[in-house]
């Protein structure tokens, strides 16, 4: 019992934080119809600025994570001027595309400009885990679990409430259709890339604490598509609750499955669910769905 | 464009893949020089080379999935190294021969294809090119965990060269011929396709899936054909790859192959079968220049370290991608195309 109440904790926890990930996908998604691939290194780079922040250039804490931040931020931004404003009004696809080669670029880039070797990333929340009876919960998923409920509904309520955040569904509907109406198509898509750096690298904090760091971390960029797909892509709030469900499935599947057929099947877990949600409705449980016309 | 004076008078000639008698001789003389190209470079080149047709398969049957019927794939290379493994095993457990494992890796790895380019069924664009993320992922982990005695597991699989009537293939120049000859027919055969009813319905499914399924194309069959399709000759240069190296591994098939494939592609040009070709000479020639120059750059910027070498190609590849996207997103075969019309129609404008 106490088991399956700690795989069960455990398991809802990391998938809040494939949650966080998964809302750099849909936030991105959101505000300009583009499936970014590149999330995972995304979340890399994050932590490695993190890293060079606070371990390399020996800045405290309270310095050094807004200060990393805001180079995250810049970041974004810069990804935005170099590729997608040239972009603009060309076809999804294209803009995919090159999401892909960023995925590709940015791995080298992270190599050229932090080396290969493996770091220690800072211990942002305290190791110590929390016991909770007998149930043990690490500390940093815990205050990082609530802090991707708080961001999640504060999002959810920027996009769907705020004029800011409905313009920028405007622009992901139609480039065309969203200049008319006198929206700047570069300002938001420029804004929806902050965002996605912004919480890859909250991302990476919670993610990396305390644990070492080199480009392979860029996994869970892939282990949380599954989630936003779960979700739906357009749906911010969803993506907790799709969070929590992986999570858990995973959780299960590691703590009773693998021990039984002596593989790491959890692994997997993520994409068979997937493979799963594609076939059975693809629009995932708040996902929009559209109608196409000739 | 045909050039000036070149007239089709029958439906045949209209639509015949070689024009001209230039075309023609330019062909032939071609290929005499592919085969001859074991007699006139060194043993490293005919590697080179060899990766490239290899690869060249591999593309081209991307080329139809993604170029043609416009389904992006991401699972290319896991496709590759479904054909690979089932020649591996086929070859090393069967002790069949090559004639017989090369088509059978090509019908196991399409099979595999098919399966998911039925989920065309209920989704489409870019959710369809999440299931072969899937794909990737899900190869990994059936090779990496079945029993290893059926598929070896982590450890890889080894395999005897191929042989034919007691002549084997094991040196390199042995090999070359074997890929160059899978390759032309392979080539061949994807003209054939994109010129027939097949390639029309791909074209016309890329263009607009919805228009193409008012005018009586059947959307769902046509996108799991070119899943087919192009998993088939990921299987057969998969196969041929396993000849190659004599050993399998799980870890030449990554997600960062399939992005590779894609690279090719995109700086080919989509919807070319020879921009396909073109792309892979391209992409694998500055690969390899890369890879050979890498230890010449360590000796002189010492600080760099091995490493580098493989970041600053991945750097070289990601801007190369996006860069194509920006400023030339139908690849190096419509700039082609371009010099060609323009040297036509010389000296009038148009």
């Amino acid at each position: 019992m106490i088991d399956f109440l700690t795989y069960l904790i455990t398991g809802a926890l990391v998938g809040l934080l494939y949650a966080l990930i998964a809302m750099g996908f849909v936030v991105i998604y959101r505000a300009s119809k583009v499936f970014n691939f590149a999330q995972g290194e995304l979340v890399v780079f994050g932590g490695f600025v993190v890293w060079w922040m606070v371990v390399d250039a020996g800045l405290p804490l309270w310095a050094g994570l807004p200060l990393a931040f805001v180079v995250a931020a810049a970041f974004g931004l810069l990804i935005e001027r170099i590729f997608f404003s040239k972009l603009v009004g060309e076809s999804v696809f294209a803009m995919v595309m090159v999401t892909i080669g960023l995925l590709i670029l940015m791995r080298g880039l992270i190599l050229v400009l932090f080396g290969p070797a493996v770091r220690p990333f800072p211990i942002v929340f305290p190791l110590q885990p929390i016991f909770l009876g007998d149930i043990l919960i690490p500390r940093s998923l815990l205050i990082g679990g609530i802090i991707t409920v708080i961001v999640g509904f504060g999002l959810s309520y920027f996009f769907n409430r705020t004029r800011m955040g409905l313009r920028m569904t405007a622009v992901a509907e139609d480039h065309q259709v969203a200049m008319s109406l006198g929206i700047s198509v570069k300002r938001s898509i420029a804004f929806a890339w902050i965002l996605g750096a912004l919480l890859s690298t909250l991302g990476a904090v919670i993610y990396l604490s305390g644990k070492s760091l080199n480009f392979l971390a860029s996994e869970i960029g892939m282990t949380a598509l599954p989630v936003a797909l779960l979700a739906g892509f357009e749906s911010i709030a969803g993506v907790l609750l799709a969070g929590i469900i992986v999570g858990v499935i995973q959780g299960l599947v590691t703590g009773y499955v693998d021990p039984a057929i002596g593989a790491s099947f959890g692994t997997v877990v993520p994409f068979v669910i997937m493979l799963a949600i594609l076939f059975i409705r693809p629009t995932g449980m708040f996902g929009w769905k559209t109608i196409e016309r000739v | 464009m045909d050039p000036a004076g070149v007239f089709s008078t029958s439906f045949a000639r209209d639509e015949a893949l070689v024009r001209t008698r230039g075309q023609w001789i330019s062909l032939i003389l071609f290929i005499l020089l592919m085969f001859l190209m074991p007699y006139l470079v060194g043993p490293r080149l005919i590697a080179v080379l060899s990766v490239m047709l290899i690869t060249g398969v591999v593309v081209i049957g991307l080329q139809i999935n993604t170029g043609y019927a416009g389904q992006i794939n991401l699972g290319q290379a896991a496709f590759m190294g479904v054909g690979a493994y089932t020649a591996a095993i086929l070859a090393s457990k069967f002790g069949l021969p090559f004639w017989l494992t090369i088509p059978l890796a090509g019908a196991c790895s399409a099979l595999f294809g098919f399966i998911f380019g039925l989920s065309a069924l209920r989704i489409k664009g870019f959710y369809l090119a999440l299931t072969t993320i899937a794909a990737q992922a899900l190869f990994h982990f059936l090779v990496l965990n079945l029993p290893s005695n059926w598929v070896g597991g982590s450890n890889g699989i080894s395999l005897e060269p191929a042989s034919l009537f007691g002549f084997v293939f094991d040196s390199d120049r042995s090999i070359y011929y074997l890929c160059l000859v899978v390759t032309i027919i392979m080539t061949y055969g994807a003209f054939g396709i994109v010129r027939g009813w097949h390639g029309r319905a791909f074209v016309a499914v890329r263009d607009d899936d919805v228009a193409s399924g008012m005018m009586g194309v059947n959307v769902v069959k046509t996108k799991a054909t070119a899943f087919l399709i192009g998993a088939f000759y990921a299987g057969v240069g998969g196969a041929l790859w396993a000849y190659y190296v004599r050993f399998v591994a799980v870890d030449q098939f990554t997600l960062f192959h399939s992005i590779w494939f894609i690279a090719m592609i995109i700086v080919g040009g989509m919807g070319s079968i020879v921009g396909a070709l073109v792309g892979v000479v391209v992409i694998k020639a500055v690969q390899e220049a890369f890879v050979s120059m890498g230890p010449d750059l360590v000796q002189i910027f010492p600080q760099l370290g091995g490493e580098m070498v493989f970041a600053m190609l991945n750097i070289f590849l990601g801007g190369t991608i996006a860069a194509f996207l920006i400023f030339e997103p139908r690849g190096l075969m419509h700039r082609w195309s371009i010099i060609k019309r323009s040297y036509r129609i010389w000296p009038f404008p148009y």
